[in-house]
């Protein structure tokens, strides 16, 4: 499992990616009550007018880091499906810490979204940068109790242990608040739905306001990677990852990404969406005593 | 291929902590630093120290992004696109970090190390957990009530008010006369503008930022915003 | 990878730290080179937990006790940077002249 997991690694991130397209454009058309064909041929239309565009610049912008954050958050995604075990022993990047390589990606990925909206010089992309760093950084609290609550069953850091703490039951039963929280946190990462203040309309785009042509394409298609590495974390940590019967373990993995997709998806076109005052205030105020209360109960179930 | 990775490292934590002070923003010079301590953390790692070196990095990404925030905060040139060189006493400040370096050095390689590797398949993390929850958790808990007391510090230190009136009370001299203006030195009034240093020239920057402003309003908006970039000319 | 070559990176970390934080003039440039400066102590301290304590646990702890410290520092040093800021409008060191009265 060392050079011939990086094709089957894109594989995953790609055959994810395609179906959260097909899923994205069904929730669209089944919102509207319309037929999903014109909806999904749009979304390739547009896929396809953006990889033919031409590149805009901005004045003065920071080249480098503009054109290179599409490639560092499609790195992050990678990274952080390289920590996921496709089956018993079989994940890229073998950690006793590995759990916590996934929270560096989660801090990262805020970083990378900041430089991706402050590098073009431009307003609207810097306001949406600054309101993804106010939502992202109070939406890392819940995470690291989240994470932490899944590793005390079992009493490791690893993410493999973690899976094999969930033989005899998920952790989505024995945790129930954990896998809602971890989605929260998952909207935030991949900038969607009630979670989207980088890139959202009412900014014109936000942090990708200013990117064009085949830039913004790669921009939408890292976000896709993080939503579906994102997902098998989710899947590997809630959903007892690899283990199923019968069935090869990276298919059952890749079953439970593919449920993680659409509960992501669904949440994507179904939640309201706040002000991102009354946002931030709902992370501080609600959600962070809410996760806290999550590891107790966690630690009081897993003793 | 440990060597390997340990010297592409250090060369990288060396490089990026060299350009943290040559690079002309702010926002970029945070992040060389964060690449610093990613390095640093990567070292960690080969050091087989896999919790600490991980958790650097999480750490300092998180730790990072704060600072850009206050850096945006506080500095003339908030964006950090043009030029800036704000230094004092250089030529010292040179010859201290060499010395230091050489001191240092000098005194690693003129020392007769000790050698006690770590043994390989000891169970590191597992052992610092017991450490931390066990003989040494007094440390532990110590740091945890020091960070939670720098907590409650810094917001009473950066609360406008409190709860006996202005926060700056007592920390501004008296007026000469009753009522009068404050002793000593007198806060500038231009809002924090201290486009003077350096000495560069920040006009030409103001105008493009205004021509920006335009672009994105439209035509025949309200004026609200020309009279801000307006503004930002006149103090240029 | 021996512990003097840890040990020389770490002190080039703190030499570039020290120079970073005697030179610069505005308050969150002398605050990043006294991270720097702590990421050196960090990296030394690591090199002598992997090299010569055998793997003693309370190595790890002085690390995390140095992780401790910078999170101390930059909540402190920007508290202060706010206060200072809210009463004199002053970004850079030479604005604080009181002590020299």
């Amino acid at each position: 499992m060392s050079l011939a997991a990086f094709p089957f690694l894109a594989f995953f991130l790609a055959l994810g990616a395609a179906l959260v397209v097909v899923l994205d454009a069904v929730a669209r058309a089944a919102l509207a009550g319309a037929p999903a064909g014109p909806y999904l041929a749009g979304t390739f239309r547009h896929a396809a007018m953006r990889l033919s565009g031409q590149l805009v610049t901005t004045e003065a912008p920071d080249r480098a880091n503009w054109r290179l954050a599409p490639a560092w958050y499609g790195a992050l995604a990678a990274a952080g499906l390289a920590v996921v075990p496709f089956g018993e022993g079989m994940a890229l990047i073998q950690l006793p810490t590995s759990i916590v390589l996934w929270g560096a990606v989660e801090a990262l990925v805020v970083v990378v979204v900041f430089l991706h909206g402050w590098s073009p010089n431009a307003p609207f992309p810097l306001i949406g940068a600054y309101r993804y760093v106010a939502t992202g950084l109070p939406v890392m609290l819940p995470s690291m109790f989240v994470l932490i609550g899944a590793a005390l069953p079992a009493r490791s850091l690893d993410v493999l242990a973690i899976v094999e703490s969930q033989r005899e039951m998920w952790n989505v039963v024995r945790q129930p608040l954990g896998l809602p929280l971890f989605l929260i946190v998952g909207l935030s990462l991949t900038l969607r739905g009630p979670m989207d203040y980088a890139d959202s309309a009412d900014l014109a785009g936000g942090s990708s306001a200013e990117d064009s042509g085949p830039a913004r394409a790669m921009w939408q298609a890292a976000r896709l990677a993080m939503l579906v590495a994102f997902s098998a974390m989710a899947a590997t940590v809630f959903l007892g990852g690899y283990l199923g019967p019968l069935l090869p373990g990276p298919l059952w993995l890749a079953l439970k990404t593919a449920l993680v997709l659409e509960l992501m998806v669904a949440a994507t076109h179904l939640l309201p969406r706040m002000p991102v005052s009354r946002m931030v205030t709902f992370l501080w105020v609600v959600l962070l005593p809410v996760s806290f209360l999550h590891l107790l109960a966690a630690g009081l179930v897993a003793l | 291929m440990t060597d390997a990775l340990f010297t592409g490292l250090s060369a990288l934590a060396l490089y990026a902590g060299w350009r943290v002070f040559r690079v002309d923003s702010m926002v970029r010079a945070s992040f060389w630093l964060m690449i610093s301590f990613i390095a640093v953390g990567g070292i960690g790692l080969l050091l087989s120290a896999p919790y600490i070196g991980v958790a650097t990095v999480f750490m300092m990404a998180v730790e990072m992004t704060v600072m850009v925030l206050f850096m945006v905060m506080f500095m003339m040139n908030p964006a950090g696109l043009n030029p800036m060189m704000m230094v004092h006493q250089h030529r010292f400040s040179i010859g201290v970090g060499v010395v230091a370096f050489a001191g240092m050095t000098a005194a690693t390689l003129l020392t007769d190390l000790p050698s006690n590797p770590v043994a390989a398949g000891k169970a590191i993390v597992h052992d610092l957990g017991i450490e931390l929850l066990g003989d040494s958790m007094l440390i532990f808990e110590t740091a945890g009530v020091t960070l939670l007391a720098t907590m409650v510090a810094a917001v009473i230190l950066s609360a406008r008010t409190g709860r006996f009136g202005d926060a700056v009370e007592g920390s501004v001299p008296p007026g000469l006369e009753p009522g009068g203006t404050p002793a000593g030195r007198v806060p500038e009034k231009s809002g924090g503008h201290h486009h003077g240093h350096g000495g560069h020239d920040h006009g030409s920057h103001g105008d493009g930022r205004s021509d920006h402003a335009h672009h994105h309003e439209g035509d025949g908006h309200d004026s609200g915003g020309h009279d801000h970039a307006g503004d930002k000319e006149k103090h240029a | 990878m021996t512990l003097a070559s840890v040990l020389i990176v770490a002190a080039g970390l703190i030499g570039i730290g020290l120079y970073g934080a005697l030179s610069q003039q505005s308050f969150v440039m002398l605050m990043m080179g006294l991270e720097l400066i702590m990421n050196g102590a960090l990296l030394a301290v690591l090199g002598f937990w992997s090299f010569a304590l055998g793997g003693m646990p309370e190595g790890q702890l002085l690390a995390i006790v140095i992780m401790a410290v910078m999170a101390v520092e930059m909540a402190a040093g920007f508290a202060l940077v706010v206060a200072v800021y809210r009463n004199r409008q002053a970004d850079v060191i030479e604005s604080l002249t009181t002590l020299k009265q």
